[in-house]
């Protein structure tokens, strides 16, 4: 019963990973430049592989394991916010101007 | 160093075209007040370029603060040389170094002085001893290489430092608070990752501890630390991960929601928020926050002053309601101080680009 519960678990929690990367990857190719783009790659770290490394902890069970996949979310947590920001920091410092609603509709920003 | 500098004080008395890089010390009134003697000690005539270099460009919003401020520096050091040279004739050009570029270690103000120094003959440049240009650590000893790397000739200011020896008293408890907690952070990790029953892991734990605490204390905490203050700010920001993580959960759904529609209802926005957060580790836990919300992204930080970009309009406001920035408040200086007005109401939101409303 309880491993039957747990099997459940680790494929759902697999799945809503699976579930944000993909809505990610969607972003990714629909946003319009980079700022935007910039904002829902990071999904992918927070959520993707936040439930994903979530699946491998309760898959591991109650295990030396299991405090390592904490500890992977914790830099995880940590180097994706800085990433993000040093790639959204260095396209501001190139003078690349955020699209707008009002911009042109097929005027892709760089 | 004094007979260093000594020595080339006998340069400086030749000297009568002296440049001084200013920034915001409190050694910086000395330093002035000695180019000006030394200058006129020998010469009878001088002529004092006083310039300040900014460390980012003055061109875009966030520098414009400095920028005033750098200014303000110059009308006060300008009156400064008068004071000191009295009857004496001496010329003073004050000129803003760096307002076209974006001078980042210190080879580029030592060739921003030196293109300066070549354009304007000058003969030597006096150096104030706490010469700090950006809000980084001091950089004087690193700009004293450059400039003799690019062979310019310059003298430091002797000047009395008060601060330095009321760093010294609390010095030796302050570092044994240092190495105490480096040491239980370090000792700690390696548990996780090894065996805390194994014999051998304590040990080697032990050593390996020792070893990065001694080498590693005075860089990992830059801040003296509070026996009191520190632990409970741990357990704090303990509960703050919980609120992240139910935040960020928030957030992607609701820009999830908003990529997965096909007409796509995005309106990016670039904004401005004034925080209050004062000093580095809680404007770094604000900004890596906001950054690891999806829909919100911090663009650009000049001490409290971010340019986050916003996706969606929810987002947006989020943001202005400031409960990441509570949070911070709480973790940093307690729960009195996290009840403050939201940035909205506080006035200190700016939506400096994109859809206007």
């Amino acid at each position: 019963m309880i491993e039957t519960i747990r099997f459940w678990v680790i494929v759902v929690l697999l799945g809503l990973g699976v579930f944000f990367t993909f809505v990610s990857t969607v972003g990714v190719i629909r946003l319009p430049d980079i700022y935007a783009r910039a904002h829902t790659a990071s999904q992918t770290d927070t959520l993707g592989a936040g439930f994903a490394l979530a699946g491998v902890a309760v898959a591991f069970g109650w295990q030396h394991a299991a405090v390592y996949t904490v500890l992977l979310l914790f830099f995880v947590f940590i180097t994706n916010p800085t990433a993000a920001h040093a790639i959204a920091r260095s396209a501001a410092e190139s003078g690349i101007e955020p699209w707008t609603n009002d911009s042109d509709e097929d005027g892709d920003s760089q | 160093m004094s007979t260093d500098g000594h020595e080339e004080g006998e340069i400086a008395v030749a000297a009568d075209r002296l440049l001084v890089p200013l920034s915001d010390t409190v050694t910086v009134r000395q330093t002035v007040g000695y180019a000006v003697r030394s200058g006129l000690e020998d010469a009878g005539e001088l002529a004092i370029h006083l310039v300040v270099a900014l460390p980012h460009e003055a061109s875009l919003p966030e520098s414009r603060q400095r920028t005033a401020e750098a200014e303000e520096l110059l009308s006060k050091a300008e009156n400064w040389v008068q004071e000191d040279a009295g009857s004496a004739s001496v010329t003073i050009k004050t000129t803003l170094l760096g307002t076209d570029e974006y001078l980042f270690g210190p080879r580029d103000f030592a060739e921003t002085f030196n293109d300066y120094a070549q354009e304007h003959d000058i003969d030597l440049i006096v150096l104030d001893p706490e010469y700090q240009p950006g809000s980084t650590a001091q950089i004087l000893q690193s700009v004293e290489l450059e400039l003799d790397a690019v062979g310019l000739a310059y003298d430091e200011a002797p000047v009395e430092r008060p601060a330095r020896h009321q760093r010294l008293v609390g010095d030796v408890s302050e570092r044994f608070d240092r190495l105490f907690a480096m040491f239980w952070i370090s000792y700690g990790f390696y548990l996780v990752l090894g065996d805390p029953t194994y014999w051998f892991d304590l040990v080697t734990g032990a050593a390996v501890a020792g070893i990065v605490s001694l080498s590693l204390a005075h860089v990992t905490f830059t801040f003296p630390l509070d026996r009191v203050q520190s632990p409970i700010r741990a357990i704090r920001f303990g509960l703050y991960i919980p609120y992240l993580i139910w935040e960020i959960v928030k957030a992607n759904i609701a820009v999830s929601a908003v990529i997965l529609r096909p007409s796509m209802p995005i309106e990016p926005t670039m904004t401005r928020i004034n925080t209050r957060v004062r000093g580095g580790l809680p404007l770094l836990a604000l900004a890596n926050s906001i950054t690891l919300t999806p829909g919100t992204l911090t663009v650009r930080a000049d001490d409290q002053r971010l340019i986050v970009h916003t996706l969606i309009p929810s987002a947006r406001d989020d943001l202005f309601d400031g409960g990441l920035e509570r949070a911070i408040r709480f973790v940093f200086y307690g729960r009195e101080s996290a009840a403050i007005p939201t940035p909205r109401e506080r006035g200190d939101t700016e939506i400096i680009g994109g859809d206007d409303q």
